[in-house]
């Protein structure tokens, strides 16, 4: 066991698996002499040399489409683009290279590459250091998505990633880099990819959340006394429906939170779920807590980010429904 | 020639060549024909490129990467794919190996080291950079092309493929070949400046040549490739054809242009490699004519043959998303099928 926090959890498990695996290669902006702007691969360099750990030109097209390119031929990438806010200009890459390599060549090239980027607000970034785009990718057949909210699953999930056969998009909640230090073991373990955790358990309602957002619901949780199931999705595509329906069904009450946007955000996929499956258990509308269909404004952040006051909102809102 | 192939087996080596451009004109013709009878969907003809792609293709080794481009049959046929693979695609059948998903000229062949053909241009040569990348860290000596046509030099993935494979210095050729349109964009309105030209702002070799000239295209692809195995680093190749046909069977030229090359004329590269190789005493009238004919019969049968192939069971458009389906495809194949 070591305590860690989610950087330095990430660099460890990085670390590890390019160690035992020497077809392992990591490319990206400044990840090399400079470690990584938030310093996840930092030291990789130094350690793996500078053919291992690719300092790139300033290309995030060309950094994707050359890990699709490394992948093919038996290397497995792990691209890091700098910002989620700069992963536009390689989205071609993604959406029609990436995702569509296996189905394409009738499974004949499989891609198993792990695309790790930085996503969410809070960091006082604006514009463009702080959005949260994975429903971009979690409407994309072919990638999978997933994102950790804290050190443990950080390194659990981004082990079954690099493992698994098929291209993952790893979204790390910049936010919750360095937030919290717990315990995570020092031999390897894995997170099943499309399994979410429940890091609370309750009966009166259920709260689904993930990433940046899971710390603040559970603060939440813990501060109000809610008797509260909260979910911590883990994987985006695929969602863990088997856990979200059956606690749906327990508490008939649900409230989604999520940072990005709401329209046709991550909230509006499992809300349309319950719907389909678990309508007759509701007692009350889902509803949904998420960042405002706006651009992420800089001075004025705290108002974006959902906060325990909105979120306590809901939870009224969904606790008295008659 | 002597410089490049065995003096023994140059006539070989010349007649094999031709044969392949003679049999990727009949195709292409054969299926265009096929898609005004209804019997094909669609289908981009290389008829014009031969000479390039078969001068690339001759240059090349069989263990070789060629991310290619969607107009490239007779790069294909050159490397030995054999036409019922073709014909399986364009038809989208049961035996396709990408199982019919993919519309016609969409090609896969794993066995040849052709990757997968996508319709967007130029982004495929950001993955020849990697690919190169990744055997070269492999300690092989194998040498990645990508094919594209003149408008993909338009793109950002053009230009970050080729400072890529520039900063790293990989063994890649890029393989332009420049059939003077753009759908109906000539080249001259794609760019201000020779294609070839653009290769020094990367910092590599550029080469114009005559895409027509199955020989002249050979010897220029033969350098890039031995510039790429002595660590050399990536060459741009500016092959100048003219497409002859549409740029699919969904186009009609005459919108935009006039048909400055006609089919047997001086200009056909077809007819150029007949002269060259008459006046090198490789071929004559009647060989010529032996194997057109041999060609005409071989696509009208095999095409015959593969036609009757069907398509593929309607379940196999839920496999190969992911290595295993998930619970939503699996849920959304019970709902449909």
């Amino acid at each position: 066991m070591s305590t860690m926090n989610m950087v330095q959890a990430l660099n460890s498990t990085l670390d590890h698996i390019m160690a035992g695996d020497t077809s392992v290669i990591l490319l990206g902006e400044d990840i090399g002499k400079d470690g990584g702007v938030f310093r996840v691969t930092e030291g990789l360099q130094a350690k793996y040399g500078e053919e291992r750990v690719i300092d790139t030109p300033l290309v995030e097209l060309g950094i994707v489409g050359m890990s699709v390119g490394m992948s093919l031929m038996g290397v497995k990438a792990i691209p890091e683009i700098q910002f989620q806010d700069f992963i536009y200009t390689a989205f071609d890459q993604i959406i029609n290279q990436m995702a569509k390599m296996r189905y394409r060549s009738g499974g004949g090239y499989t891609l198993p590459m792990v695309l790790r980027t930085p996503y969410g607000g809070g960091i006082k970034g604006g514009l463009y250091h702080s959005q949260s785009g994975e429903a971009y990718f979690a409407h994309t057949a072919g990638l999978v998505v997933v994102t950790p909210s804290n050190p443990y699953d950080a390194k659990g999930l981004l082990i079954s990633s690099v493992e698994s056969p098929d291209p993952v998009i790893f979204l790390e909640p910049k936010r919750l880099y360095r937030a919290a230090k717990i315990e995570v073991p020092d031999e390897d373990y894995r997170v099943k990819i499309g399994e979410a955790a429940r890091p609370m358990e309750g009966d009166d309602l259920t709260i689904i959340t993930y990433g940046s957002m899971v710390p603040t619901v559970l603060n939440t949780v813990k501060k109000n006394n809610l008797n509260a199931d909260v979910l911590d999705l883990r994987t985006l595509l695929p969602m863990d429906v088997n856990a979200i329906i059956s606690s749906a069904k327990k508490t008939g009450r649900v409230v989604i939170v999520h940072e990005a946007p709401r329209t046709l955000g991550m909230g509006a996929e499992i809300s349309a779920l319950i719907s389909e499956r678990a309508i007759e258990y509701l007692y009350a509308p889902i509803l949904r807590v998420t960042g405002p269909d706006i651009p992420f404004p800089y001075r004025l952040e705290d108002y974006y980010m959902p906060s325990e006051e909105r979120i306590m909102k809901a939870v009224k809102r969904v606790m008295e429904f008659r | 020639m002597t410089e490049m192939v065995n003096e023994q087996n140059e006539k070989d080596v010349f007649v094999r060549a031709y044969t392949a451009m003679v049999l990727s004109r009949t195709f292409d013709k054969k299926i265009v024909m096929a898609q005004r009878q209804g019997r094909i969907g669609f289908y981009t003809p290389s008829i014009g490129q031969e000479a390039t792609q078969v001068g690339l293709s001759m240059a090349l080794d069989h263990d070789d990467v060629i991310f290619q481009y969607y107009r490239d049959v007779a790069l294909m046929i050159h490397r030995g794919v054999p036409i019922e693979v073709i014909l399986d695609q364009i038809m989208g059948n049961a035996e396709d190996e990408s199982k019919g998903r993919q519309m016609p000229s969409h090609y896969t062949a794993k066995k040849y080291n052709f990757m997968s053909v996508q319709s967007p241009v130029a982004t495929n040569l950001p993955l020849a950079v990697g690919a190169a990348y990744a055997l070269r860290y492999q300690k092989k000596n194998t040498v990645v092309v990508a094919t594209f046509g003149d408008g993909s030099t338009s793109t950002p993935d053009f230009h970050a493929a080729m400072n890529l494979a520039a900063v790293f210095n990989l063994p890649v050729i890029f393989l332009c070949e420049n059939n003077g349109w753009a759908i109906s964009l000539p080249t001259e309105k794609q760019t201000k400046v020779e294609i070839s030209e653009k290769a020094a702002a990367y910092g590599m070799k550029g080469v114009k040549v005559d895409g027509n000239n199955f020989i002249e295209t050979y010897r220029a692809t033969m350098e890039a490739v031995e510039r790429a195995r002595s660590g050399k680093g990536p060459t741009l190749i500016d092959a100048i054809s003219f497409r002859m046909g549409a740029h699919s069977t969904s186009d009609d030229p005459s919108k935009y242009r006039s048909q400055t090359v006609e089919e047997g004329s001086e200009k056909d590269p077809i007819t150029i490699a007949e002269e060259q190789l008459k006046s090198l005493g490789y071929l004559n009238d009647s060989l010529i004519a032996k194997i057109k004919e041999e060609s005409t019969k071989m696509v009208n049968d095999k095409f015959d043959i593969q036609e009757k192939i069907p398509a593929p069971e309607p379940g196999t458009m839920f496999d190969d998303v992911y290595a295993e389906k998930n619970w939503i495809i699996k849920e959304e194949e019970d709902d449909i099928l």
